[in-house]
């Protein structure tokens, strides 16, 4: 038997290419920028820089778990381990041309990282977590060619702005203006956590990608960059589905030759 | 379809006053409320009315500690093929009389035949039943129905002002028999109906005879959707006993009851399972099939099957999402947000007339090519890829429906639609709904949010089953279809795929001809046969609604 190799994601475009990048977790993702690990938790909001982490159960080791194969087959996150509470990182992506859409971040978290729960709707994707595991995985998600400061916004609420146009720096609107453009650095400046609360200094998450670069980097079809139609695999794989679906719903048996 | 004929454009210039292609914009410069008259007159009320109550009322200065609402364009809304802009505001069913009273009116709606109680009358009381009798009961039924007394001593009543658009009207498809009721009381099929139209729907209903029965609005304000077939049979049954001089109480009585309140029957919701703790005669339990029979537009403009389809899809926006999704199910009142897109701006009716266009270009007109694999492929994908290129073409239409949900469910409606005006299959036109989604979902990397894009990975599986507890033919789903019960944004658009089979194909009807009989009825308050200008003129203030209590409260 061949040995399974995924293909994590089908499509011989540019843009497919990209999504297929993202989704396979042996590709290293580019690091951009460097945010402090205390600006990350200021940004979350979640806990002052140097508190200690809230916990919600002692540690495992101290709880006596019961015998469970489950238990031995899945090694507990170190968040998991230590009870750190659950907590969030969101995000919201423009529709032009950043580097993940919602599916895409979803997916993409799926296949990377362990102990999360991720949401998708169209203007944002909660990432849930223990904490100290979700401290870890923001820093990657912040700090790598997925996330354009621009275009991608950290949002705990008041999410509106992914499919408006952008203002006349570039930047994806916010109804909050947790974020800035800094016209002196060219950098874009948090001023507010996601949840909205004013912060003491302003964080920089760093210079905007430029758009002919976003455009390289970028998951998303759009007609006026790659457009979906003419992809014909892709088209031809969602297809398939839909009549596989149909027909196995219809009657099981009918369905022949997957 | 060339850009200078997008129908969408002039109301996006309109919304916009900017370049409906140009990508970048200005926000946080609109003032807030201030740039919204209906805002201003909002917080003028909420400030004044707070000083009266002495307790705090509505102030936008409370929106996130702060920062209140139109830090962007606090856009206006087109009612798509009428020239009425308004407010969204102004299409909230709280803010609009007419979108209250196209409610009223269906939910205040039994149909109940007649055959069964004059057989009782004749074969088991001896009691002969002729035209002229008939119009007498009705006479007798047309004072008792609103609420007044007929047999009895010592009775209250109703107020004729509150109650003066309650009546009953018949209708049958006997021409003989219809020429001698009297036309104060008759729904005349062939004058209310295009000829073919008024053929089939007179076949289907033989030499039957049915009473439609409107219950007053103020009940329908007050009450719940299963007091009308009671208030009705009360009615109806003091009514017979009047008109006919039957005994009070005799077990014949108890018969006409039971006609009245169940065998006879014919309610516009159907009873929902007891965990949605509603009678019937209440929204969710409208079938899809139902709610576009009621729908008259399909006997004014026949020759325009995708504008009949837009029109019914509007009461569907107003019925499912507004009333029922959005207040009965959810509670509070983010969803007109939602829903007003598939009956706003011309961006659906573009999307569908962009499809209609293809149909008839490929398959040589509507109802014509039989449902296949090919054909659902073909116009859900490039109907689906039109609508999506068009989001991409035009920000400002990205900006628009600026929840994907309301994209998705515009994108999918327009391919739905397009496969159900081809085939005259709407089992098929829901098919090609779930194709747009998943390919939606792919192009954009985005669909709605969880609940409903949920739905739509499942709905392939489901939209050809005829399983009893995952099935049904599509006509008679409706949000108390399992799978629909919490469809948000989806029904609107549901009602026009069921719509455009049928009108695709020239029907007079699409599930049940009595219900479309029974409102083509100019005397109703609502007008069925053009719901988005009667909606519009909800919004411009400009409808009179019936169930107004002025004569019983102190004048302002």
């Amino acid at each position: 038997m061949v040995a399974y190799k995924p293909q994590y994601y089908p499509g011989n475009s540019k843009i497919a290419k990209n999504r297929k990048k993202y989704l396979d977790p042996s590709y290293k993702l580019k690091k951009l920028r460097t945010i402090s690990d205390d600006d990350l938790v200021k940004l979350m909001g979640h806990r002052v820089p140097g508190e200690a982490y809230k916990s919600v159960h002692p540690p495992l080791e101290e709880m006596g778990e019961p015998a469970c194969p489950i238990r031995e087959l899945v090694e507990p996150t170190p968040g998991a381990k230590a009870g750190d509470r659950i907590r969030y990182i969101q995000f919201t992506d423009s529709v032009y041309f950043t580097p993940l859409t919602p599916y895409m971040r979803a997916w993409m978290g799926h296949t990377r990282y362990r102990g999360v729960d991720i949401g998708v709707l169209s203007g944002r994707v909660p990432l849930e977590a223990r904490e100290r595991d979700l401290e870890k995985v923001a820093k990657e998600l912040v700090e790598t060619e997925i996330f354009d400061p621009a275009r991608c916004g950290i949002r705990g609420a008041t999410v509106h702005g992914h499919s408006l146009r952008l203002d006349e720096n570039g930047m994806m609107f916010d109804a909050l203006r947790r974020f800035v453009f800094d016209k002196k650095t060219g950098e874009v400046v948090y001023v507010k956590d996601q949840i909205g609360v004013p912060l003491d200094k302003p964080i920089s998450v760093g210079k905007p990608i430029k758009e002919e670069e976003l455009r390289e980097m970028t998951s998303e079809y759009r007609v006026d960059g790659v457009p979906f139609r003419e992809d014909k695999e892709m088209v031809e794989f969602v297809q398939r589905l839909h009549m596989l679906r149909t027909e196995a719903g219809f009657d099981p048996n009918k369905v022949k030759g997957i | 379809m060339a850009t200078e004929k997008k129908m969408f454009l002039e109301a996006l210039r309109k919304k916009f006053k900017e370049s409906p292609e140009e990508k970048y914009t200005k926000f946080y410069i609109y003032e807030g409320w201030k740039q919204s008259k209906r805002k201003k007159e909002f917080v003028e009320w909420g400030t004044k009315l707070a000083k009266e109550r002495g307790i705090p009322f509505y102030n936008p200065e409370m929106h996130l500690g702060g920062i209140p609402l139109g830090q962007r364009v606090l856009m206006p809304y087109r009612l798509s093929q009428t020239d009425i802009y308004c407010e969204g505001d102004d299409l909230h069913f709280i803010n609009n009389a007419a979108m209250q009273q196209m409610w009223h009116d269906i939910r205040r709606t039994v149909i109940v035949g007649l055959d069964a109680a004059h057989m009782v009358l004749q074969k088991r009381l001896g009691k002969e039943v002729t035209p002229e009798t008939v119009n007498h009961y009705l006479e007798v039924l047309n004072h008792a129905l609103p609420g007044a007394a007929v047999i009895q001593e010592h009775m209250v009543e109703t107020h004729p002002g509150l109650v003066s658009d309650s009546y009953v009207k018949v209708f049958t498809g006997d021409d003989e028999l219809a020429d001698e009721i009297d036309k104060r009381f008759l729904i005349d099929i062939n004058k209310e109906f295009p000829a073919d139209q008024a053929a089939q729907l007179k076949a289907a209903v033989g030499k039957r005879i049915y009473q439609v029965l409107r219950m007053p609005t103020i009940v329908a304000m007050t009450c719940d959707g299963g007091t009308m077939s009671r208030w009705s049979a009360m009615q109806i049954s003091m009514s017979m006993v009047n008109a006919y001089k039957l005994m009070a109480g005799e077990a014949a009585i108890g018969e006409f009851a039971f006609a009245a309140k169940h065998a006879e029957v014919i309610e516009m919701g159907t009873l929902m399972p007891w965990r949605r703790a509603r009678g019937p005669n209440e929204p969710g339990g409208v079938p899809l099939g139902y709610l576009v029979d009621i729908c008259q537009a399909s006997r004014v403009k026949p020759e325009d099957p995708t504008w009949v389809a837009l029109e019914a899809i509007s009461m569907g926006a107003v019925l499912y999402d507004q009333f029922w999704f959005g207040s009965y199910m959810s509670g509070g009142v983010g969803f007109t947000q939602y829903a007003t897109c598939t009956y706003t701006d011309n961006v659906l009716d573009d999307f569908c007339y962009y499809g209609a266009d293809y149909v008839k270009k490929k398959y040589g007109g509507f109802g014509k090519a039989k449902p296949s694999w090919d054909l659902i492929k073909d116009i859900a994908t490039e109907v689906t890829l039109y609508g999506l290129e068009q989001y991409e073409r035009f920000p400002a239409l990205m900006e628009t429906h600026f929840g994907g949900s309301q994209r998705a469910a515009v994108v999918a409606a327009g391919a739905g639609v397009a496969v159900s005006l081809a085939t005259g299959n709407s089992t098929a036109g829901i098919n090609g709904w779930y194709l747009s989604q998943l390919l939606h979902k792919e192009e954009m990397g985005r669909l709605g949010f969880y609940g409903y894009d949920q739905q739509d990975q499942c709905g392939s599986a489901n939209s050809f089953s005829y399983r009893s507890d995952e099935g049904l033919p599509f006509n008679l789903r409706g949000v108390n279809y399992p799978n629909y019960a919490l469809n948000v944004g989806h029904q609107s658009a549901h009602t026009g795929i069921v719509q455009a089979a049928h009108s695709g194909r020239g029907d007079a009807w699409t599930t049940n001809p009595l219900i479309k009989i029974a409102f083509a009825d100019k005397d109703l308050k609502f007008d069925f046969t053009h719901p988005r200008l009667c909606f519009g003129k909800g919004a411009l203030r400009e409808f009179m609604p019936a169930g107004e209590r002025s004569l019983i409260i102190p004048s302002r």
